[in-house]
């Protein structure tokens, strides 16, 4: 081995591999503790073109969160690479705001801390928090957030949170954007909407609750003309007709129903997303004597119907679901195995994710209240 | 070196150091970038691949060679048989034992698959560098990299401060 004074810089290494390759890789904490190593690295790092790599690489992490003596921890499935799959925290927030959508590593939340509850939108990565103005009228409901193609806006699809007349219809608001709220008219399917949007092909999408029909339904919402349509979900048997889920992976849009009875889940994909032809891609039984047993072990308290499922794109191009029983959450594979488990006190699990980014974005600062490292993170 | 079996077709890579490789060129293009040179009629002769030396570049031959998909000619009869999922696991296997190189090494095989646009075999590689970047002090990542500290004493800790988060 030559001499330090001989060695060439990066162990040989072309800085462009080092900071392309390499770098762009790194989760985000330790590429901001990697920004402490030299001034090139720094300034590589904290490029616009950069950070938007970077964020094309992370995965979308399904969120979990755990309340903690007045606190919430959120926390991040990671399923990546050969290593076990870990339950990493993000961020610890205090317990006055809860979650209500996510996109592109921002999350959006309800703060009901202070008088009238109100939006809040904060990044994780980068611990930046900021207040939404009120919305004057109403009390908002948030239908999903997401980044207007043409004007690269963050946006938030909203309708009001109680029945009124005068204010019943649909609003859009930018993030950090003076324009009050753009009213898009009144959906009366707004009440059936019940599960988190989940954003593919540049529509959102949500699963209409109906009770006697076996055809399901989608609501999709186009991200740009932003505008509803209905769409065709799966027609599945009622017996195993119960909703439990809706996903993307790599572009295709999936929905996962269950027998709660024989604990079988059914996993649709939407093949054909222009036609809306769904084919049933897996059924199998949930390993549910094994969980039981490993609950009862662990003498972790189970109650009957409790168990509450998520599908989730595992990172290799697979899927995963996530179960959460009791205190405890378990990877299930999709042959029905059970592949992992993790046991936390006050478990929730969230149908969101979380793909979090370093890139930083101009509204922040723009907005009331804007903070950087300081409560509510904690 | 595999000889030449009829129908299948053959390319010649070329080190700076003089050595050439021949190997088929299915095998070939699992590198986008010499894909890019076939597709765009740009490889007739010999390939020549600048600053990769011999020695890498049958090791990198070698990692493609065990990753081309298995559909087809070779190997056909052996992935016919064996489930998905095991093939899987088997090259899981064998990445590990290929990945056992020293640090020198790892780094030229890193340039080489950055160069050649192999996204598996930087995939491979790049992971063990992650995961010391991630798991190391500072000091420890300038020694690991051959990184000098330009920071004043008082720059380093504004940076901390900054990202005061990410150092806990």
């Amino acid at each position: 081995m030559a001499t330090a004074a001989a060695t060439p810089p990066h162990g040989g290494l072309p800085e462009e591999v080092v900071v392309w390759e390499i770098l762009v890789r790194l989760p985000p904490k330790s590429l901001l503790r990697c920004r402490a190593v030299c001034r090139a690295w720094r300034s590589a790092t904290s490029a616009r073109d950069f950070l938007a790599a970077h964020h094309a690489r992370q995965p979308n992490l399904p969120i979990a969160f755990q309340e903690y003596h007045g606190s919430q921890s959120l926390l991040a499935f990671d399923n990546r690479g050969a290593a076990a799959a870990q339950l990493q925290p993000v961020a610890r927030l205090d317990d006055d705001s809860s979650l209500e959508a996510s996109c592109d590593g921002l999350l959006l939340l309800t703060d009901y801390g202070r008088g009238v509850p109100r939006f809040c939108v904060c990044n994780p990565a980068t611990r930046q928090f900021a207040c939404l103005p009120t919305l004057s009228g109403f009390v908002p409901l948030a239908l999903g957030m997401y980044r207007h193609g043409p004007t690269g806006e963050y946006r938030v699809l909203v309708c009001p949170r109680d029945e009124d007349p005068a204010t019943d219809a649909c609003y859009i608001f930018a993030l950090g954007s003076v324009h009050p709220l753009k009213n898009i008219g009144w959906l009366p399917e707004v009440d059936e909407m019940c599960s988190s949007a989940v954003l593919s092909r540049g529509s959102l999408h949500w699963h209409l609750q109906q009770y006697e029909s076996a055809a399901k339904v989608i609501m999709a919402f186009d991200t740009t003309a932003e505008s509803f349509r209905r769409m065709r979900g799966p027609v599945v048997p009622s017996s195993d007709g119960l909703f439990a889920g809706m996903f993307e992976m790599d572009g295709i849009l999936g929905v996962a129903c269950s027998n709660d009875k024989d604990k079988i889940i059914g996993i649709w994909m939407m093949q054909d997303y222009e036609s809306e032809v769904w084919t049933l891609k897996y059924r199998f039984e949930l390993p549910f004597e094994e969980i039981k047993m490993q609950c009862d072990m662990r003498q972790v308290r189970v109650k009957h119907g409790d168990m509450l499922i998520v599908v989730v794109p595992d990172g290799n191009c697979e899927l995963l679901v996530l179960s959460r029983f009791g205190n405890g959450l378990f990877q299930i594979n999709m042959d029905g195995k059970l592949v992992g488990s993790f046991y936390r006190e006050d478990l929730c699990l969230t149908q969101l994710q979380l793909k979090q980014t370093l890139v930083p974005h101009t509204f922040f600062p723009a907005l009331e209240g804007y903070v950087v490292n300081v409560p509510p993170f904690i | 070196m595999a000889t030449r079996e009829a129908g299948k077709k053959m390319i010649m890579l070329k080190s700076p150091d003089g050595m050439e490789f021949e190997v088929e060129e299915a095998v070939a293009m699992e590198s986008q970038t010499i894909r890019k040179m076939i597709e765009d009629d740009c490889a007739d002769t010999a390939i020549l691949i600048p600053n990769i030396n011999s020695k890498i570049l049958s090791r990198v031959i070698e990692y493609c060679n065990k990753h081309v998909p298995t559909t087809g000619a070779t190997g056909a009869a052996a992935s016919d048989t064996v489930a998905p999922a095991a093939l899987a696991e088997d090259l899981k296997i064998w990445d590990a034992e290929f990945i056992k190189v020293n640090r020198a090494t790892r780094f030229n095989l890193i340039q080489a698959a950055s160069y050649l646009n192999i996204k598996g075999l930087l995939d491979l590689t790049s992971q063990t560098t992650i995961d010391t970047i991630s798991d190391n002090s500072l000091e420890e990542i300038r020694s690991f990299l051959s990184t000098k500290n330009d920071y004043l004493p008082e720059e380093e800790q504004t940076i901390r401060r900054e990202n005061q988060w990410a150092f806990q």
